[in-house]
C-alpha cells in the first residue's frame, strides 16, 4: 500500500509525470492505461496474463498428448508401421523452419528492447515468412495424406499406390493414429495461422511507431505466443514422425 | 516484481541477451534437432520413447528459459510453468493408472464385438 501511495504522488514516477512538462495533458505516455501507477507494473501485469494464457494453452495441449499416449501404450505396433507412412525429411524441415522463427522472434523482441524499429520490423517479417514457409511443406504433407486415403476415422481408405514403398502393411485400426496425427498438427497448424495475423498486425504497430524502448510489450507477448507453438511441435515432431 | 526491486523508478527494465547469446541457444537447439533425428534410426527397444521425450524436453527448456525469458522474468511467471508441469504430470498418471487397471474390473473392457449382445461395442475403434 506504501509503495502505491508514493507512487501516486510520485514526480518520479513516469506514470504520473503530468505536472506541466507533459504533451499528452493529464497522465504521463498515453500508452500506460490509467488504472496502472507505473509503466513496470503494467509490464509485469501483462506478462502475467500472458503467462496464464500459454500455460492453459500448455493444459489444452496437453490433453491430445494424453491421448496419444494412452492410444500407443494400446497399439505400438501400429503407431510404428502408420508413423512411417510420414515423411520424416519434410517434418525435419519444418522443425528446423520452426526453430529458426523462434530465433528471429526473440531477435524482434531484443531490438524492440533496444528501441530499433525498423530491424523490429525486418525480423518480423522474417518470423512472418517462417510460418508461411511451415505451413506450405505442411500443405504438401497433407495433400499427400489425402491423396494416399491416410485420413481420420471412417475417411481412412489407405491407397495402396500412394504409400511408401517397401512399408509394412498398414493395419485396421491405423486410422486412430491419423486422428491424432491430423487433429494434433491440425490444431497446431491453425496456432500458426493466428501467430501469422498477429506478427502482421505486430508488424503495423511497430511501423506506425506504437513501440519504444519504454514500451514494447505487444512485441514481447506476441513473440511469448510464437514460442508457444514452436514448443508444441517440439513435441510433436519425433512422437509423431520419428517411431 | 521480484526482477525490478532493484529499481524503483517505475520504468520497465528488463535483461537484453546478447545476439551471439541467441545464436547459440539456436545452434543447440539444432544440435539436439540432428540427435532426435540422428536416434530414430537407432532402435532402443522400450528407450525409443524415453530418448526422444528427453530429448525434446532438452529443447522445450531451452526455449521456456530463453527465448521465453522465463530465466530473467519474474519469479511467480516460472512458478506457473513449473505447476503447469506437475499439472500434466497428475493428467498422465491418473489416466494411465485408470486405462491400465479397467481390464481388472470390466472383462469386457476394449472389446470390438459386445460378447453379449454381439453388436459393435460402444466406444471401440472398430469402424
Amino acid at each position: 500500500m506504501s509503495t502505491e501511495a508514493a507512487a501516486a504522488e510520485g514526480h518520479e514516477t513516469p506514470g504520473h509525470d503530468g505536472h506541466g512538462h507533459d504533451d499528452h495533458g493529464h497522465h504521463g505516455p498515453k500508452w500506460l492505461q490509467h488504472h496502472f501507477d507505473t509503466p513496470a507494473q503494467q509490464f509485469e501485469t501483462a506478462k502475467l496474463g500472458m503467462w496464464v494464457f500459454l500455460v492453459q494453452e500448455i493444459l489444452f495441449f496437453s490433453g491430445l498428448f494424453v491421448a496419444y499416449g494412452v492410444f500407443r501404450n494400446w497399439y505400438p505396433e501400429m503407431f510404428v508401421a502408420a508413423s512411417h507412412q510420414l515423411n520424416k525429411e519434410m517434418g525435419a524441415t519444418n522443425t528446423v523452419v520452426l526453430l529458426f522463427s523462434s530465433f528471429t522472434a526473440a531477435l524482434a523482441v531484443r531490438s524492440s528492447q533496444l528501441g530499433k524499429r525498423a530491424e523490429t520490423g525486418r525480423y518480423i517479417v522474417v518470423t512472418i515468412l517462417c510460418a508461411c514457409m511451415f505451413l506450405v511443406i505442411k500443405y504438401f504433407e497433407y495433400t499427400h495424406k489425402f491423396h494416399a486415403g491416410l485420413l481420420p476415422g471412417d475417411l481412412f481408405h489407405p491407397n495402396a499406390e500412394h504409400l511408401k514403398h517397401g512399408s509394412e502393411p498398414l493395419p485396421e485400426n491405423a486410422h486412430i493414429f491419423f486422428s491424432l496425427y491430423f487433429v494434433m498438427t491440425g490444431i497446431h497448424g491453425l496456432h500458426v495461422v493466428i501467430g501469422i495475423g498477429i506478427f502482421i498486425w505486430i508488424y503495423i504497430r511497430n511501423w506506425r511507431g506504437d513501440f519504444s524502448k519504454e514500451y514494447f510489450t505487444p512485441v514481447d507477448l506476441a513473440a511469448l505466443y510464437w514460442h508457444l507453438v514452436d514448443l508444441v511441435w517440439i513435441y510433436l515432431f519425433p512422437l509423431m514422425y520419428l517411431i | 516484481m521480484s526482477a525490478h526491486e532493484s529499481h524503483d523508478d517505475g520504468a520497465v527494465h528488463t535483461h537484453v541477451s546478447s545476439i551471439p547469446f541467441y545464436v547459440a541457444v539456436f545452434a543447440a537447439l539444432l544440435t539436439l534437432t540432428g540427435l532426435t533425428v540422428g536416434q530414430s534410426y537407432v532402435d532402443l527397444g522400450r528407450l525409443n520413447l524415453a530418448a526422444v521425450v528427453v530429448i525434446a524436453s532438452l529443447k522445450a527448456t531451452l526455449v521456456v528459459l530463453f527465448f521465453m525469458h522465463i530465466r530473467h522474468d519474474a519469479k511467480f511467471n516460472g512458478l506457473m510453468v513449473l505447476a503447469c508441469i506437475g499439472f500434466i504430470g497428475i493428467f498422465f498418471a491418473y489416466t494411465f493408472n485408470d486405462v491400465g487397471h479397467r481390464g481388472e474390473f470390466d472383462k469386457d473392457e476394449n472389446v470390438s464385438i459386445n460378447p453379449r449382445s454381439g453388436e459393435i461395442a460402444p466406444g471401440s475403434m472398430k469402424k
